[in-house]
């Protein structure tokens, strides 16, 4: 006889719960989709989670909204019952002011400022030169 | 049906947060200014609004039924005349009319450093079930870096996503833009800018009659009172030589803003009936009040008064 327990309720040794992106809507190539999941460590990222408690959409709408939700009262409950959230459902925690904005956030927004000025410097540059050959030719 | 369902749940909740809040008025007047909501006031409008019963029961798209004819007494007749008058009262039942929601502009963190993070704004909803949707938190995370509080229509937006409920549709439906917006029937219209587009368009047109004895009678006697521009329907029913409905929507007006000159003048005056009427009226409508011309220049005096 197959003991089913041991394949409905898979508890892991030194597993934990987790808050993180599951790609959902696998069948359709080219637009994704995530839900906000809180599912086992050891799970397949887009297995059986335990609990959905939000979505994801990464493609703007007609508005050019990117849409998000949390379901905030479950997700206090599994950081209490010691989830921990990935890195990527941190830093949108941090962006919609539930957590305080991750380091990485702001990394990432100081590094991008810096290629930004080093590429307006570089512009600068390359103008005059540009007008210079042009007036030679 | 629907939008008035959540208009009465809307107006449910309304009333709950007013009974915990002490109302707010100015400091200057000790009265409270009376709200669409009061006895009196509402009895003023049942009045104005009117029973006309062929225009209640005006037959409605339903399906094709062979008419019944019955046979009765002329005290059964009386009977079921006076049955459908209470029914059509309940018809005229009005919708509440609820003030104006105000726009929202909350910000509520200004984060420099993310500017020009992200080409999109990100719209954060929280979708636990059991909070009402007017306290539902749905914030706007600019690609500015501002994080603020998502205005109406997009509040509107998230709610109709992610709660959907059936018949209502994401962006407005077409009819309600502004070219399209002319007089029609009595569709179920459900917020309070339609109202007043619609409002303004038959004040503009004097197309009072249309809406008489219907239920947004009582409504857009209010939006006219509340604007202060009765004249023209005050014009229509003099026109119509309805004196007592004009003498109560002068009276309404009167107690909804106590401090014009009018009011004022009619206080010290004390007066009732057409005394009143004269009193709230200014030049141009007195002169209706006059006995009419003589046939000749009737036809000049009507294109000088309705503007």
């Amino acid at each position: 006889m197959v003991h089913l327990s041991s394949l409905l309720l898979k508890t892991y040794r030194g597993g934990f719960v987790v808050i993180r992106l599951a790609l959902a809507g696998h069948k359709q190539a080219n637009r994704p989709f995530y839900r906000i999941v809180a599912a086992y460590n050891k799970r397949a990222r887009d297995g059986k989670y335990i609990e959905q408690l939000g979505t994801y959409d990464p493609l703007p709408n007609i508005y050019n909204e990117k849409l998000i939700s949390f379901n905030f009262d479950r997700i206090k409950y599994w950081i209490g019952c010691g989830a921990h959230p990935t890195k990527p459902v941190a830093k949108l925690l941090g962006l919609s002011g539930f957590f305080p904005l991750h380091p990485m956030t702001i990394t990432e927004a100081e590094r991008r400022r810096a290629k930004m000025e080093k590429t307006e410097a570089a512009k600068p540059e390359e103008s005059p030169e540009e007008g210079q050959k042009e007036v030679e030719v | 049906m629907a939008a008035l369902g959540t208009v009465r749940r809307f107006f449910g909740s309304y009333s709950r947060l007013k009974n915990v809040q002490p109302s707010k008025q100015t400091p200057r007047c000790s009265v409270r200014l009376p709200r669409f909501s009061d006895p009196a006031v509402q009895d003023i409008l049942t009045r104005i609004t009117g029973l006309d019963l062929q225009k209640v029961f005006r037959p409605i798209k339903q399906e094709l039924k062979p008419p019944t004819y019955k046979l009765m007494t002329s005290e059964q007749l009386e009977q079921a005349v006076h049955l459908a008058s209470e029914e059509a009262k309940k018809r005229l039942n009005t919708p509440p009319v609820l003030p104006e929601r105000k726009p929202i502009n909350d910000v509520l963190v200004v984060d420099q450093i993310l500017d020009g993070m992200d080409t999109a704004k990100l719209v954060f909803t929280d979708i636990t079930y059991s909070i009402p949707h007017r306290e539902r938190f749905i914030v706007v995370r600019e690609p500015d870096g501002t994080l603020r509080k998502a205005t109406w229509e997009e509040r509107d937006r998230m709610i109709q996503v992610y709660f959907p409920k059936e018949g209502r549709l994401i962006s407005p439906h077409l009819i309600f833009k502004e070219e399209n917006l002319k007089v029609r029937g009595d569709r179920i219209i459900s917020s309070v800018n339609v109202h007043a587009a619609t409002y303004e368009d038959l004040d503009k047109h004097g197309k009072y009659d249309l809406l008489r004895s219907t239920r947004h009678f009582a409504g857009l006697a209010w939006y006219l009172v509340s604007a202060r521009r009765v004249d023209g329907l005050i014009v229509d029913m003099l026109k119509k030589e309805l004196l007592q409905d004009a003498v109560s929507l002068v009276s309404l007006f009167h107690m909804v803003h106590p401090h014009s000159e009018s009011a004022q003048e009619a206080a010290s005056q004390q007066a009732a009936g057409t005394e009143l009427l004269k009193v709230g009226t200014n030049q141009t409508v007195r002169f209706l009040l006059l006995p009419p011309p003589p046939p000749t220049h009737t036809h000049t005096h009507t294109h000088t008064h309705t503007h």
